[in-house]
């Protein structure tokens, strides 16, 4: 296998595998490539990084009225 | 293990330690359905009371907040949706992969400096490029990407099979890189490529 085609095949896992949605035998493997290979690690990294930014930046507080009225309900049993 | 034996205090006591604790989650995701806070504050308090009073069969030990974002998808479908003026579709289909780190490292980004631009976006633009998204990918994106489901979760959230969260998570994702590049180009944090 030529090292395009392994990078290609890794590439395609990656999203999978930030998702935590590959076996650990696939991730020692593709980990094993990313420690070898500073493209592939590149743009892991992007993409890591990228879904850290999403999910900070899309996080509301809840406004305090509502979490009181909601309590409210509770107690007084729905 | 059902729970009919216990009592109505234990079980709003369970309920309050449980459930509550998510609820800042489901209004972020909540925001993200609806795009504004009074229908967001509305659709996460029916969640709620739906939630509190189907609770009794809720099944002990398993997956509470899977449970109850099932339930606000649910309740935003039936209820809320009908109201909604849909973002219109994307063209996300011609947005190829890696788009946003290629369109990146070829603006001539720094690759040290190719995320700390998108970071430096205000909150709301982020925000804003998510809620442009054609819904089932916005939930799908939301659901893995902001709160951290699986997507056997999302799945089972979404009543949808596997293969399909996985789709929708492509292609979402995809048309989130484009709307962020678009954000960053407009702001003039980048130069265009040269051709």
């Amino acid at each position: 296998m030529t090292e395009m085609n392994e990078c290609d095949v890794i590439l395609q896992e990656i999203q999978l595998y930030i998702d935590g949605e590959v076996t650990s035998e696939r991730a020692a493997k593709l980990e094993e490539h990313l420690s070898t290979c500073t493209p592939c690690m590149h743009r892991a990294e992007f993409q890591v990084k990228l879904k850290e930014i999403v999910r900070s930046k899309c996080r509301l507080q809840a406004p305090d009225h509502l979490v009181v009225r909601i309590r409210r309900i509770i107690r007084s049993g729905g | 293990m059902r729970s009919e034996s216990v009592s109505p205090d234990e079980l709003e006591s369970r309920f309050e330690t449980e459930a509550l604790p998510l609820l800042p989650g489901l209004y972020s995701a909540a925001y993200r359905l609806t795009r504004n806070a009074a229908d967001a504050e509305d659709l996460v308090q029916e969640t709620f009371l739906r939630a509190y009073r189907g609770f009794h069969q809720f099944e002990q030990g398993t997956n509470i907040k899977a449970w109850l974002y099932r339930i606000l998808m649910n309740t935003f479908i039936n209820e809320y949706r009908k109201k909604q003026r849909q973002p219109q579709t994307v063209s996300e289909d011609e947005v190829p992969d890696w788009y946003l780190y290629s369109k990146m490292a070829e603006s001539g980004a720094e690759p040290s400096a190719e995320t700390s631009v998108i970071e430096s976006l205000p909150d709301e633009e982020v925000q804003e490029a998510l809620s442009s998204l054609p819904e089932q990918f916005r939930m799908a994106v939301l659901l893995a990407d902001v709160e951290g489901f699986s997507y056997k979760e999302i799945a089972d959230i979404m009543g949808v099979p596997n293969g399909t969260v996985m789709s929708r998570l492509h292609r979402g994702r995809k048309a989130l890189e484009k709307r962020l590049w678009d954000v960053v180009r407009s702001r003039g944090l980048v130069k265009d490529a040269p051709l």
